[in-house]
């Protein structure tokens, strides 16, 4: 671990990141624009400019060089000694704030960025409060670059993130810089419109609003938002993300710098497909079918409900008969909660991992990497918890059985009763499960949409999206990732720990820690959890 | 065949002018007889207390839009005076709302438990002396103008009006409100505390006049004078434990606003809470009544000879007019006392009767009753009136401390120990 | 750990409390000086024919540019809505009673423009926040303060009612800075 001087303070840092990296973990605030750990450097916005101790070439004698050296390009070495707090870097800073500021429209009331927006904490930090620009501002067109992404160009500060992205993450290089000096504009190729799976990364690298999201366009501002630490339930990879959420309503999903799992991104499909949790068509009322009739009952019964059904189904055709199908969108707390309680009343219950529903192979960025270790890989496998609920079913013991042999016992009508989680956003029952379900007496199903195994069911248990609820994620790698939750469940439904800690009779009010704790007595595994370390300001 | 007509209808009339005649009799009989006289007057006073209490009401809202530069109700006929009848149309249209969580029976039985003790007060209140009817004999015992005339009138009087706190504690008890249960507690204190110097005035307005009749005691008031003469600060002190047993301001700590929302009436609505206000009026005019017949002369005019002493109809009516004018003098000092004094603290209330009004009070009786055992003049009392009061302000003025409970800076404080 | 004090002994003024005269401490005579006052009061007719004003017949004169009754949206010189969907009065409103939504205008020199604009009035305070938060002066708080409504839901004014309020005392008040159009 080197360690450096910075304004006399020495500070230690993680070896071979450039100066301004360790400054920032330190806790400092350096202002930059076209630095990004996750991107090539280039030094190119000149604002993170530092004074260096060097050996004079006269005397031999360390000094404060004359020139100013940019700190996203000087790697940490054991012993340096930089200064920020001199008046050289400060000048520096605020002239070139004054130049970012130029040509930049003062429209911050309708810019999307306001309030996350790197030049708007610079300028408040580093700039000056007056402008002296007095001639015309040049004006930039709007650009529609992409299906997803809009261009302002005249607020853009030529930090070149975006370009680097798509040439080193995305691998695909469909942005490029245009022109030259004052003219200089980002701009796609003619005919070549910005059609990445991962371009909503570029908005978010953008450290101004000149890249903006359609989705989120004019929708919210951001200071409204409320931000949950979740992970992403759209495919095995196991994304951290933040849940940005307004009055009970999910507004957008933006990634959280995980190493190893995400780094700083996430895909396009990930981030635009939360939609599916404010579908009015979602179940919103737990039903349980009388013959012919529905009842409405109120969520306090439903574990009285549970348990009377399946304990007069274990008497009449024995534990055996009774099967727990626990679905890979369910977190690890919900399902050890459902086989644990089910295992109550019919000890010889099996336990099945429900379908994963898989999409195409697994693709991984940049885009045609020459053998080079992928930066970033969506996952074929779109549910987020298959792992998790392997380790559940392994951890418990007991009789289990794959979805395959669930199904051709159900065939055989060896199962009496079974509990069905779903929980996927796209139709998921295939025709052999409907069949399946004919033999079946008792369906207990827990899902979000209506579907086949809902219409089968006895009792149906609306189930709430990933954004509604709590617990943890084991991704394809095995790393166990909390997740909180973003909104309140939408009416007439509740969080599915809240019931399933109900019905497992749990002592208090459901939190996912306490139930972790239990779990974790079983399967030490769960007593290590993978979260990523935090990340100062400004980081990226 | 016209003649006979006429005869019957000659006939019909004579016996029409004596079934007349006979109802008439009737009727003079009645009102001859003190027991249905008394029940008369006690459904007129009834009604006359209602009709003065709403219009005290206005008179309220009148002073103290006026005290205070502005012109109270006035768009409910002429300058307001049909907004009592306005405000009790309110009262009963509006929503009685019982609160989920009160003692249902205690809550609906409290306003009516206070208003009818506040109405049976009236009883033994002297409106207006004795008179004759002028059909009556010389030798006929005359009619009395007043309710009920029982030898314990005065203690009637007090035990009926402390019965009235039973009404604001079951009413704060039963809301099931903290601020109304406060409320009920200081009201409890406070008309306890207050009973105490109130029932010592009057002792000494017993041992001067001898007697417990309020009718006896206007009486002697009209031989010996105005009792308010020999006892100036005994009125004084009655007059402040009026106000505190009508829970008015600056004694209205059971309802203050400010702390307590409404104090015990917190919780209630509409013909209840007005009950409640009803109450308090008709209080008010008790208390007043009762001052006026002890010390004020009852219905007495100095100088007025005649006004005592004729025996007819119209006089009793003059007198009665009397009253009620000294009744409305002291309703008006009323409220302009509420618009002038600002509440007392609870424990300033408190200082106030236990070490201010029971010991001047007790100092009074106790020289009432040497002045009757050693026959001195009546007149000694009135010097030891005023020595009382100049002996408490010495002692207020040489002891460091406002009887009211001042407090004292730190610094005093401190170098005080 | 304690904090070092960032004051003195000697910095305390000790505040006595004004000693009692004689009269004061018996109580009685400031009682009667008090209701002199409130005596005077009563008997002074002229002094609340000076100051009362008798509302429905009478009204009050109001200083027009400063009073804060109800709110308006300005239009700009073309008769369109001035608002940018800004967002600033929203985030400024303490009683959270503004609910804007925004989208793209469909006019050329403007960027965003507000599809809904809902003002509650019956949760609004009336503190002129908004006005002094909104940078291109669109909404603005009028003289008018006798709002009435039958119902919850009538009192909610959305944006056509804003406008109209605007068309209605654009002559009494008019807009404060008509040359800011938007951004």
């Amino acid at each position: 671990m080197p360690k450096i001087i910075v304004d006399g303070k020495e500070i230690e840092c993680r070896d071979k990141i450039p100066v301004l990296q360790a400054v920032l973990e330190a806790g400092g605030d350096v202002p930059h624009y076209c630095y990004h750990p996750g991107l090539s450097i280039v030094a190119s916005c000149r604002l993170c400019l530092m004074e260096m101790k060097m050996p004079n070439p006269k005397t031999k004698a360390m000094e404060w060089t004359p020139r100013l050296f940019p700190s996203c390009q000087t790697p940490v070495k054991d012993g340096l000694e930089v200064r920020f707090e001199s008046d050289k870097v400060k000048d520096n800073q605020t002239h070139c704030m004054e130049y970012f500021l130029l040509n930049h429209p003062l429209d911050c009331p309708v810019c999307d960025q306001a309030g996350e927006c790197y030049l708007q904490d610079y300028s408040l930090k580093f700039g000056e409060s007056t402008s002296r620009m007095v001639e015309p501002k040049n004006k930039n067109p709007k650009k529609d670059i992409g299906s997803k992404t809009l261009l302002y160009a005249d607020r853009c500060v030529m930090c070149s993130r975006c370009v680097r992205f798509c040439n080193e993450v995305a691998g695909t290089g469909e942005l490029a810089i245009i022109n030259r000096g004052s003219r200089a504009e980002i701009d796609v190729f003619p005919g070549v419109p910005l059609e990445n799976k991962l371009q909503g990364n570029v908005v978010d690298i953008c450290p101004v609003g000149c890249l903006l999201d359609k989705d989120f366009l004019m929708q919210q501002r951001v200071w409204f938002l409320k931000s949950a630490d979740s992970v992403c339930a759209g495919c095995s990879a196991g994304c951290t993300i933040t849940v940005d959420a307004n009055e009970g309503k999910v507004w957008r999903l933006k990634p959280r710098y995980n190493p190893g799992v995400n780094d700083w991104w996430m895909c396009d499909e990930g981030r635009f497909g939360f939609k599916y949790v404010h579908d009015p068509r979602r179940l919103n009322r737990l039903t349980v079918r009388r013959g012919a009739e529905l009842d409405y009952p109120d969520w306090s019964a439903l574990p009285e409900i549970v348990t009377l059904r399946l304990e007069s189904v274990v008497k009449k055709d024995g534990a055996g008969s009774v099967a727990v199908v626990l679905s890979p969108f369910m977190a690890c707390e919900e399902a050890w909660m459902l086989a644990s309680m089910v295992r109550c009343i019919a000890p010889q219950a099996a336990l099945v991992c429900g379908p994963a529903p898989m999409v195409g192979e697994d693709e991984a960025f940049p885009k045609g990497g020459n053998g080079h270790p992928a930066k970033f890989m969506i996952r074929a496998e779109k549910c987020p918890n298959k792992r998790g609920i392997e380790m559940i079913i392994a951890g418990l013991g007991g009789p289990t059985l794959s979805f395959t042999d669930f199904l051709k016992q159900a065939g055989e009508k060896k199962i009496a009763a079974a509990w069905i989680v779903g929980g996927s956003p796209t139709e998921w029952v295939g025709d052999d499960l409907k069949k399946a379900l004919g033999h079946i007496a008792l369906v207990i199903a827990q899902d979000i949409f209506p579907s086949a195994v809902t219409d089968a069911a006895t009792v149906i248990v609306p189930s709430c999206s990933w954004a509604e609820r709590s617990g943890c994620f084991v991704n394809v790698d095995g790393k166990i990732q909390p997740f909180e939750a973003g909104i309140n469940p939408i009416e007439g439904c509740q969080r599915d720990g809240n019931y399933l800690y109900a019905v497992f009779g749990g002592e208090g009010l459901y939190s996912a820690e306490k139930v972790r704790a239990l779990m974790a007595k079983q399967m030490p595994a769960f007593g290590q959890l993978h979260v990523p370390p935090p990340v100062p300001e400004h980081a990226h | 065949m016209g003649g006979i007509q006429v005869g019957n209808l000659c006939h019909n009339v004579g016996s029409a002018a004596r079934t007349m005649m006979d109802t008439m009799d009737a009727i003079r009989n009645i009102l001859a007889d003190q027991f249905w006289f008394s029940i008369v007057l006690g459904l007129v006073v009834f009604g006359g207390i209602q009709g003065a209490v709403a219009y005290a009401i206005l008179l309220e809202r009148k002073i103290s839009a006026w005290t205070q530069d502005r012109y109270g109700p006035n768009r409910v006929g002429p300058y307001g005076i049909l907004q009592p009848i306005a405000d009790g149309l309110k009262f009963f249209l509006k929503e009685d709302i019982i609160p989920a969580n009160v003692d249902k029976a205690l809550f609906i039985f409290a306003p009516w438990m206070i208003f009818v003790v506040a109405l049976v007060g009236f009883a033994v209140i002297p409106w207006g002396g004795s008179f004759k009817w002028g059909w009556m004999e010389a030798t006929a015992k005359p009619m009395v103008v007043q309710v009920a005339s029982v030898d314990i009138g005065l203690l009637y009087i007090v035990a009926v009006s402390s019965l009235s706190v039973y009404g604001v504690v079951l009413g704060g008890w039963a809301s099931n409100n903290k601020y109304s249960f406060y409320g009920a507690i200081r009201a409890a204190a406070q008309m306890l505390s207050y009973e105490v110097p109130m029932g010592m005035c009057l002792m000494a307005a017993i041992l001067m006049t001898g007697s417990l009749r309020l009718e006896e005691m206007v009486d002697w008031q009209a031989r010996h004078g105005w009792a308010v003469m020999y006892h100036p600060i005994a009125a004084l002190v009655l007059f402040i434990t009026a106000l505190a047993e009508a829970n008015r301001m600056p004694f209205d700590l059971a309802e203050s606003e400010q702390e307590l929302i409404g104090g015990y009436h917190t919780e209630y609505s509409a013909l209840k809470l007005a009950l409640f206000f009803l109450a308090e009026y008709s209080h008010m005019i008790t208390s007043s009544a009762m001052m006026i017949c002890i010390f004020f002369g009852g219905y007495l005019v100095p100088g007025w000879e005649w006004l005592n002493t004729t025996p007819t109809f119209g006089a009793a009516l003059v007198r009665v007019a009397v009253f009620a004018f000294k009744i409305f003098l002291f309703i008006c000092l009323y409220m302009l006392i509420r618009w002038t004094i600002p509440r007392f603290r609870f424990d300033q209330l408190m200082r106030l009767a236990w070490k201010g009004l029971v010991p001047m009070t007790m100092t009074l009786v106790a020289a009432q009753g040497l002045v009757l055992y050693m026959g001195w003049s009546q007149w000694t009392t009135t010097a030891v009136n005023i020595g009382v009061f100049l002996f408490g302000g010495f002692v207020s003025v040489a002891g460091g401390k406002a009887v009211t409970g001042r407090q004292l800076s730190l610094r005093r404080a401190e170098a005080m120990g | 750990m304690t904090a070092k004090p960032d004051w003195k002994q000697t910095d305390i003024i000790h505040v006595d409390q004004p000693e009692l005269s004689m009269t004061e401490r018996m109580y009685l005579p400031q009682i009667f000086g008090g209701m002199k006052t409130t005596l005077r009061h009563m008997f002074k007719k002229k002094l609340r024919d000076e100051t009362v004003v008798q509302y429905p017949e009478q009204k009050r004169q109001l200083r027009k540019e400063i009073y804060r009754g109800v709110h308006r949206l300005n239009r700009d010189d073309q008769g369109r809505v001035a608002c940018v969907a800004c967002f600033m009065c929203e985030t400024a409103c303490p009683a959270h009673c503004i609910h804007i939504e925004g989208a793209e205008s469909p006019w050329p020199d403007r960027e965003k423009y507000p599809i809904k604009f809902d003002i509650d009035e019956l949760r609004c305070i009336y503190c002129g926040m908004c006005e002094e938060a909104c940078p291109v002066d669109a909404i603005e708080l009028t003289p008018e303060y006798h709002l009435v409504g039958g119902s919850r839901e009538e009192m909610i004014f959305d944006k056509e009612k804003l406008l109209n309020i605007f068309d209605r005392t654009k002559d009494e008040k008019p807009r404060k800075n008509p040359n800011i159009t938007g951004y």
